[in-house]
C-alpha cells in the first residue's frame, strides 16, 4: 500500500475525484475526507481540491475555510504536514491565512480555461522537490477568480524568501501580481496554486504529465521522513 | 403617507436606538426590544483591481452614462436580536472582520440603521458623520427609508 493522501470534499467541490484518481495513478493510497468531519483519518498529506465550494458564495473559499475539517487541516499544517491547495483549494488556504494574499476575479473578466505554461521558481517545498528550478511545465488552468494579489510588503517577502514557486509564462492569464501562479508558506509544507496538477497525470486526459511530479515529490518527502 | 426625508437618520448610537425603542411600546407591558438592523458595507480596497466595477463602468458608458466610474462592494444587513449594546456592536465588527470581509483585499464599515418604529423622533438627533461619507450615507438612508416605508405599508395593509 502506498502513502495515504487525503482529499477533502466540500459541498461544491469539483475536482476531488480527479485528485483521488491522480493519487492512485501516482502510486499513493487516496483517502476521501468529508468537510463536516473533524478527522483526518491518519493521512500523511492533504489536498484541498478545485471546484466551487459553497457556490463561491461570499468569496471563494470564505465559507469552506470554517468547515470542521479545516480546524484539523490548520493544526496539521502548523505541525508540518504537506498540504496542497489547488485552485479553490488555494483560495481556501488564503482565506484560512495558511498562505498570505488573496485571489480575486480575473483581470480579463472572463473565465479562463487553457493549457498554461509555468516556470518552476522554487523546488524547496514538500510538493515540488522533484522539479528542477527554472523548468517550464504545462498544466491545466481553469478559473474565474485566479488573480493573485497581496500588499507590497507581502510580495517582497514572498520573492525574497523564494516562496513564489510557480510563475505564469507566455502571458499572464488572470492579472496575478508578479505573474504568480503558486506560492508556499514559510516552512514549505503548505503549497497553493491555481493550475491543476491532478488533470495532468495521464496521456488520455492531459497534454502533459507534469502533474505527476507533485505527487512523486510528496511521496519522496514522506518516505524520507519515515 | 409620510413626508419624505423625515423618517430616518443614517447614524445613531446604539443607546439612542434602544431608548427610542422602549419609548414606543404600545402595549405598555415590558417586552424585548425589536430586532435592530446593523448594516455592514464591504468595499474592495482602492489599490485592489475591481473587475466587476470595471465591467459595470463599461456598461454604463455604453448606455450613455458618461463620466461615472464604479467600484462594486457588498452590503450586509444583520438583524440583531436583543438590545443593541456597544458589546453587541463590537461582536458585529468581529463577525465582519472574521467572515464578511477579507481585510487583505477589502475594507468594511459597520453602522446601525434607524428603527422604522420611530420615524417622527429621529429627526434632528443624528450623530455627525464624516464629511466625505455623509453624502453616501444620506443616500443609503434614503434607500433605507423607502424600504422601511414599504415595510410599514405592508404591515398596514
Amino acid at each position: 500500500m502506498g502513502l495515504k493522501i487525503g482529499v477533502v470534499t466540500f459541498p461544491g467541490s469539483l475536482d476531488d475525484q480527479d485528485a483521488l484518481r491522480a493519487i492512485r495513478l501516482c502510486g499513493g493510497e487516496p483517502v476521501s475526507l468529508w468537510h463536516a468531519n473533524d478527522a483526518l483519518n491518519d493521512v500523511a498529506a492533504v489536498i484541498l481540491p478545485g471546484g466551487f465550494s459553497y457556490g463561491d458564495y461570499l468569496r471563494c473559499g470564505a465559507i469552506s475555510r470554517f468547515a470542521p475539517v479545516m480546524a484539523e487541516v490548520i493544526k496539521a499544517a502548523e505541525a508540518g504536514m504537506p498540504i496542497l491547495g489547488i485552485c479553490n483549494g488555494f483560495q481556501i488556504l488564503c482565506e484560512a491565512h495558511l498562505l498570505p494574499g488573496a485571489l480575486i476575479r480575473n483581470a480579463v473578466r472572463v473565465f479562463v480555461c487553457k493549457d498554461q505554461d509555468l516556470r518552476v521558481e522554487s523546488v524547496d517545498t514538500t510538493w515540488t522537490s522533484d522539479f528542477t528550478a527554472g523548468q517550464i511545465i504545462n498544466l491545466v488552468l481553469k478559473n474565474g477568480e485566479g488573480g493573485y494579489v497581496a500588499d507590497e510588503e507581502t510580495l517582497r517577502r514572498l520573492e525574497g524568501e523564494g516562496r513564489v514557486i510557480f510563475r505564469y509564462v507566455n502571458g499572464n492569464p488572470n492579472g496575478s501580481f508578479h505573474d504568480i501562479a503558486g506560492i508556499c508558506n514559510e516552512r514549505g509544507n503548505v503549497v497553493g496554486l491555481m493550475p491543476h496538477p491532478e488533470h495532468n497525470v495521464d496521456s488520455l486526459t492531459g497534454p502533459t504529465q507534469d502533474g505527476r511530479l507533485f505527487f512523486s515529490s510528496v511521496f519522496n518527502f514522506l518516505a524520507a521522513k519515515v | 403617507m409620510r413626508t419624505p426625508r423625515m423618517g430616518l437618520q443614517p447614524v445613531q448610537t446604539a443607546r439612542n436606538l434602544c431608548e427610542r425603542r422602549f419609548r414606543h411600546q404600545v402595549t405598555g407591558r415590558a417586552r424585548l426590544p425589536a430586532m435592530a438592523r446593523v448594516v455592514v458595507d464591504v468595499m474592495p480596497k482602492p489599490e485592489i483591481l475591481d473587475p466587476q466595477g470595471k465591467a459595470v463602468t463599461g456598461a454604463l458608458a455604453r448606455l450613455g452614462f458618461t463620466g461615472m466610474s464604479v467600484r462594486q462592494g457588498k452590503r450586509f444587513e444583520l438583524e440583531v436580536d436583543g438590545e443593541l449594546t456597544e458589546e453587541r456592536l463590537a461582536e458585529v465588527r468581529r463577525a465582519a472582520e472574521m467572515l464578511l470581509a477579507n481585510t487583505v483585499i477589502e475594507t468594511f464599515n459597520v453602522r446601525v440603521e434607524a428603527s422604522p418604529e420611530s420615524p417622527d423622533e429621529a429627526e434632528g438627533d443624528a450623530e455627525p458623520t464624516e464629511p466625505d461619507e455623509s453624502a453616501e450615507q444620506a443616500k443609503s438612508a434614503e434607500q433605507g427609508q423607502s424600504a422601511n416605508q414599504a415595510e410599514l405599508a405592508t404591515q398596514a395593509g
